[in-house]
């Protein structure tokens, strides 16, 4: 027990140091700045013109569904890299399996390429 | 054939009240009646050809707990015998009267159907009686014990529209709920003594109860003492004794035949039945049987004497009634079984006529019962008065004193008072020819104002006045024969000569029972040709009868009855000398009751023949006594006042406060309050927002978490 | 050896391709037209792969290392399962073409999801546990928000899907304490841990968390908020197939888990999932009461149930086993039978889903109203009708498992929830004269409606041999 929390104790400092310091610079601006707001300072600025619309709008939902296919794909392929660092140790069942699971994804590549989830229209 | 004569009834019942609809209504009503005739033919055969030896006819098995084990059987031995054949002829003739009394009720609309569901009713009655008298164990005998209770109580309140007719029948039902609650008593006390509820072993017990001391309520008691009394007030229920008598007036709002069937020839008779059927343990009781003889006496006695001003001509009939069950009662509480099962058996004859002859009555006068608007009626209905003329002389005991010849109730009767004195009860003896006296007085008084004398009351009724019809009349006469005849018939069976009681109900004699020991069966069957021709030579037997009796006083040569408790229909213990004590009575008793029947006569007469102001006038003179006749003792509001008010009281209390406010109060609270309080609370937890039902879901680890620690583990 | 584990898993692995090939086929050629055939198809292959399952039992065999089980019990289950399964989607078919719903995902997510289901009820780790659950959960997220253009649809699906990730969470969560604490995600492993040494305090928190993420599943209270929006807002046959083959799958699953896996410790859960139980009961009732809304109230009623169906799990015998298939045997049919009604239900062409549109429905559809009469009697467990003796036989086992106290408290809150049942029977038969509800009257529908109706009458003679399948079947899980 004592050598497990021995190893763990520089993380401990390490998160010592992080909460001080995030914390000190968060309160060197309340103690240090100098505060002086007046209308123009406090409204929103965007790109050297006045605002057009409210910044909380509605997005067009097919950035969602652009992020999560992102997602997905990215995340199922990080499954081949452990897969192909121990590729010399896994047997046929190993590769089989591999293919069987690409096979998978692949259906539902096919199944929203053909459902036009890739367009942007 | 003793299962068919059990069954038939049921099955005519069923047919009769579920099949109407199919076989349509005189075919029902017939299927019943035909039925029942032949449940009576089966039983007069086997009356005749039984001899004596008690039979157990396995049906089925029917209650198996525990130690308690027992079949559904008939027992058939003489007292059943006699019982099947009062039943079933009585029922039958009762079925075949009500084809004409019912017809035409007026308390039933034009188009409704009511004659099948009356029929049907019968018909299950008689079932429930056979039931009981048939019985092989105690639970079966409850079981017909409670059937006839419903009968009753279904034919009471036949006229369900009247609101008397309604108050009568549950009355009949809470007063015999009483008494049934000292039978069931007496059931369980047997059944914690003995084990058993079978009659064979409880009887072989019999003698080991009389040593058993066993505590009940405050003290202890001597087992067969309080087993009889128990069983007895039962019996009180069932045969309307003082105390528990008050329903069987009330009862006669049912339509007459059933009074007739029930509240006359057979199901008050269960009480007596019981009691002579327990006679084995009865014997071994002999406080309990005291106790029997004192209140037949006091009923017989208190009876007759409301009956003397009573004006409705069912309820004079009907406390009749109840004055001739305490006279069955006193005979077998004195030990004389076989008297009280004899007087059994003529009552129903000539009580059953009475009643049919009254409703013949009421029929003719158009549902008029008060003999006050009566009078005259001799010549409009002459056989209706033959016949009540002939059960009157029944009832009253008409004969010849001194021997054996008269009709059925002289020999019956007076066999009872001469038992009450053979048994040293003189106050029983004093008040049963007292009773008789009154029963007389009574008994002419209702002929003499319905018969005889100017017609009174309504002109018009007494205009249409008819004589009742075919299937009316045939009842009436039949049971004429039996009024007339079944007391010289039988006489020597119940009440002759010890030999021949012990042949007829299969009593081995003492001295023979000591030679022979169990073979006595064999005796029997070589006795059993000379039971058949008995009816034959009936009188004859009866004189000769009587020829032997007045040798009777010199003779313990008198053969004992003997046998061990369960060896024949009744037992008679060893120091039972009634019978010897009986015939052996001096002259002034035997004649007594006759004189008795005279004097009331002779009162009748004079009252209503020679002097019709006289009842008035003495009414006048004597009113506090003749309010107290006419009140019945004010037993009813004594009952009210001591009993029905405070459970009434105790009743709308529990009902207002108890279930109205508490219970109701209780439910309707959780029902109209509670839960719909926690109805809201659910349905505002359920907000709609998923962060609330996630909180809740966090809530809930919470929960379980602490739960588990708390609770969970070991 | 991977031959047979993979012939252990035939059934699965044909549904799933079927699926796959489904997709594939359906959105390369006709799309949404093909649908209804689908749907048959897909129902079909249901009912045959449960045929074959029920004839091909018998040995009980083990795949994947102990990953995947297949025994009685998983038979038992995955019968259920499908069986409810295809009823439900052949129920469907008519109604989602006639609001356009009837796209050709439908049939194949239903076809997926049950393949999860199956994996759930076969799961012998918990890794396999958790794929099975998870394959169930994300395709019942996608039929929830089938139609896509109610918000109430769109609502429900976001409501179960984020909840349900929560629940997937906290499973997740105990699954990975258990694995601390047991050093093994194989039920075998665990029990054997929990054998051999004092049950930690560890364990028993990672089985608490475990029990929170499958009491999500069978909305047992109080996971259940998400249960009333969900069956209101996905398209009635959508709710129809939630509140019957999840049900077996999640209640199969916690079993397994609970005998398997926890065996050693009945003890510890008993009181949890009592307290759940009981919980789930009265809530169900009371709550259930305040509805007007048809499908709100069968969620609450299946709330109500799902209590009923976890009495019998806490008695923590074989009996109780028995009791909690037999309980979910009866309820799905009872289900069935009851959706199929509500799916009939429809003026001017619109579902309806108000309970006082029922108003004196007796006079208009008799015979209907009959069958509808029976099914609420059995749901609110009066006695002739089947439903009385599943509520038997868990209350039975509680007693029976020296859970006397709840036996009792299941007994009043099936009082109290007779009410609302009994409130609809009211309607039928002696409501005030209202406006017509009009019924569907596809013959599919009344099949269903009258087959379960007249199950529930019949039933009580041998149950169809339900008992013996599901003593065999619980004999099988606890040893």
């Amino acid at each position: 027990m004592e050598e497990m929390l021995r190893e763990y104790l520089p993380i401990l400092v390490f998160l010592a140091v992080a909460i001080g310091l995030g914390a000190i610079l968060i309160l060197a601006a309340a103690v240090l700045a100098v505060r002086n707001p007046d209308p123009e300072k406090v409204s929103a600025y965007e790109c050297g013109f006045n605002a057009f619309d409210d910044a909380r709008m509605k997005f067009d939902v097919r950035f969602y569904l652009v992020s999560i296919l992102f997602i997905i794909f990215d995340l199922e392929i990080a499954f081949l890299f452990p897969w192909a660092v121990s590729f010399k140790d896994v047997s046929m069942v190993g590769f089989w399996s591999m293919m069987v699971f690409l096979g998978v994804l692949t259906i539902g590549f096919a199944y929203e390429w053909k459902k036009g989830a890739l367009e942007w229209q | 054939m003793e299962t068919i004569i059990l069954f038939a009834p049921l099955v005519g019942a069923l047919i009769c009240g579920f099949g109407w609809k199919f076989i349509g209504e005189t075919a029902a009503q017939w299927v019943a009646t035909g039925l029942l005739f032949l449940a009576a033919l089966l039983s007069w055969i086997v009356f005749f050809t039984f001899d004596g030896v008690t039979e157990h006819i396995t049906v089925l098995r029917f209650i198996e707990s525990g130690t308690l084990a027992t079949e559904w059987a008939i027992r058939l031995d003489r007292l059943t015998a006699i019982m099947l054949i009062v039943i079933t002829t009585v029922s039958s003739l009762v079925h075949l009267y009500s084809f004409g009394y019912m017809d035409h009720d007026p308390q039933w609309k034009e188009g409704e159907v009511y004659k099948p569901r009356f029929f049907a009713y019968l018909s299950f009655f008689t079932f429930a009686m056979l039931a009981l008298v048939t019985s092989n164990n105690l639970v079966q005998m409850f079981f017909g014990w409670e059937g006839v209770g419903v009968a009753s109580y279904l034919l009471i309140g036949f006229y369900y529209r009247k609101p008397s007719a309604n108050a009568a029948a549950i009355k009949a039902f809470v007063v015999n709920r009483v008494g049934d609650f000292g039978f069931s008593l007496g059931i369980f006390a047997l059944f914690f003594l003995t084990d058993t509820i079978d009659f064979d072993v409880i009887f072989g017990e019999a003698s080991t109860l009389a040593e058993t001391q066993v505590s009940f309520l405050w003290t202890e008691w001597n087992a067969a003492n309080l087993v009889a009394f128990l069983l007895f007030i039962g019996a009180m229920g069932k045969s309307a004794q003082l105390l528990l008598h008050t329903w069987l007036p009330d009862a006669m709002e049912g339509p007459t035949p059933v009074s007739a069937l029930i509240h006359a020839a057979t199901m008050v008779t269960a009480g007596v039945f019981l009691v002579c059927r327990m006679s084995p343990i009865m014997e071994f009781a002999p406080e309990a049987t005291a106790f029997i003889t004192v209140l037949g006496a006091t009923t017989a006695f208190f009876a007759a004497t409301v009956g003397l001003v009573q004006t409705d001509i069912k309820r004079v009939i009907a406390y009749s009634t109840c004055s001739q069950l305490g006279y069955m009662f006193v005979a077998a509480g004195v030990g004389m079984y076989s008297a009280a099962m004899f007087h059994l058996l003529t009552h129903a004859f000539f009580k059953a006529l009475l009643f049919l002859g009254a409703g013949s009555v009421i029929h003719a006068m158009h549902h008029e019962q008060d003999m006050t608007n009566y009078g005259g009626l001799r010549k409009k209905i002459p056989y209706t008065f033959w016949a009540m003329m002939i059960g009157t002389l029944a009832i009253t005991g008409v004969g010849i004193p001194l021997t054996h010849i008269g009709f059925a109730g002289f020999l019956s009767k007076d066999a009872i008072i001469e038992s009450a004195w053979g048994g040293g009860s003189a106050y029983g003896f004093w008040l049963l020819v007292v009773a008789a006296c009154f029963t007389s007085f009574y008994s002419w008084r209702l002929i003499f104002l319905t018969f005889y004398g100017t017609p009174r009351g309504d002109k018009h009724t007494h205009d249409h006045a008819h004589e009742s019809p075919m299937v009316m009349l045939i009842p009436l006469g039949v049971l004429s024969l039996g009024a007339i005849f079944s007391g010289m018939l039988w006489y020597s069976n119940f009440f002759g000569h010890a030999d021949q009681i012990g042949k007829f109900y299969g009593i081995p004699m003492a001295a023979e029972a000591a030679a022979h020991g169990d073979d006595h069966a064999v005796t029997d069957e070589a006795g059993h040709g000379e039971e058949a021709t008995e009816e034959a030579q009936g009188e004859e037997t009866a004189l000769a009868d009587a020829a032997t009796e007045d040798h009777g006083e010199a003779g313990e040569h008198h053969a004992q009855l003997g046998g061990e408790p369960g060896d024949g229909a009744l037992y008679f213990g060893p120091d039972n000398h009634v019978l010897d004590n009986a015939h052996a009575a001096p002259i002034w008793v035997k004649v007594s009751p006759f004189i008795a029947m005279l004097l009331g006569l002779a009162v009748a007469y004079l009252f209503y023949i020679v002097n019709p102001e006289l009842p008035r006038r003495l009414a006048e003179n004597q009113r506090p006594l003749y309010l107290f006749l006419k009140n019945k003792w004010y037993f009813d509001e004594i009952y009210d006042a001591v009993f029905v008010r405070p459970v009434m009281g105790l009743g709308k209390v529990f009902w207002k406060r108890g279930d109205g406010s508490i219970i109701d109060g209780f439910l309707n609270g959780v029902a109209l309050n509670i839960v719909p309080f926690f109805t809201r609370l659910a349905g505002r937890a359920q907000t709609g927002y998923i962060f609330t039902y996630a909180f809740w879901m966090v809530l809930g680890i919470a929960a379980l978490v602490t739960w588990m620690s708390i609770g969970g583990g070991n | 050896m991977i031959q047979a584990d993979l012939n252990t898993i035939l059934p699965e692995i044909i549904l799933a391709v079927f699926a796959m090939l489904g997709l594939v086929a359906a959105v390369y050629t006709s799309k949404d037209k093909l649908a209804p055939a689908l749907v048959w198809v897909t129902g079909i292959l249901m009912v045959l792969l449960a045929i074959w399952i029920g004839a091909a039992g018998g040995v009980d065999k083990i795949a994947f290392n102990g990953m995947f089980i297949d025994d009685g019990f998983s038979r038992f289950a995955k019968i259920a399962i499908l069986l409810s399964a295809a009823c439900v989607l052949v129920m469907s078919q008519e109604y989602m073409k006639r609001r356009g719903l009837l796209r050709f995902e439908y049939p194949l997510l239903v076809a997926l999801s049950v393949v999860g289901m199956m994996v759930m009820v076969s799961a012998g780790d918990l890794m396999s546990l958790y794929m099975g659950l998870e394959l169930q959960s994300l395709a019942l997220y996608v039929v929830a928000s089938l139609r896509r253009d109610s918000a109430k649809s769109t609502e429900a699906g976001l409501k179960y899907f984020v909840l349900g990730a929560l629940s997937s969470g906290l499973l997740l969560y105990g699954a990975s304490l258990t694995y601390g604490y047991a050093g093994t995600t194989l039920f075998s492993g665990i029990i054997q841990t929990a054998i051999h040494g004092e049950v930690s305090v560890g364990l028993l928190f990672g089985l608490i968390f475990l029990i929170s993420g499958l009491a999500f599943k069978v909305s047992a209270v109080p996971f259940h908020m998400w249960t009333p929006d969900v069956y209101e807002g996905a398209p009635t046959p959508v709710t129809a197939f939630f509140a019957t083959a999840p049900k077996v799958a999640a209640l199969g699953l916690f079993a397994r888990l609970l005998h398997d896996a926890f065996g050693a410790a009945v003890s510890d859960w008993q009181q949890v999932i009592a307290l759940l139980s009981v919980a789930s009961m009265f809530l169900g009732s009371v709550a259930a009461i305040g509805q007007r809304d048809i499908k709100r109230l069968m969620a609450y009623s299946s709330i109500t149930h799902m209590g009923f169906a976890l009495m019998g799990l806490a008695a923590g015998t074989v009996f109780g086993v028995q009791a909690m298939l037999i309980y979910v045997a009866i309820y799905i049919t009872m289900n069935v039978g009851t959706f199929a009604f509500i799916l009939s239900m429809e003026r001017d062409g619109q579902p309806v889903t108000d309970i006082n549109a029922l108003n004196l429905y007796s006079k208009r559809e008799p015979g209907r109203a009959l069958a509808m009469l029976v099914l609420l009697f059995s749901l609110a467990g009066v006695p002739p009708m089947l439903g009385f003796f599943g509520k038997f036989y868990v209350l039975r086992a509680a007693y029976e498992g020296g859970l006397a106290w709840l036996a009792v408290a299941g007994v009043v809150a099936s009082v109290i929830g007779a009410f609302y049942y009994l409130r609809i029977v009211y309607y039928m038969y002696f409501g005030e004269e209202g406006s017509e509800l009009e019924t569907n009257r596809s013959p599919v529908l009344w099949v269903f409606l009258m087959a379960s109706a007249v199950i529930m009458l019949l039933g009580v003679v041998n149950m169809f041999g339900v008992e013996g399948a599901a003593a065999a079947a619980a004999a099988t899980l606890v040893n």
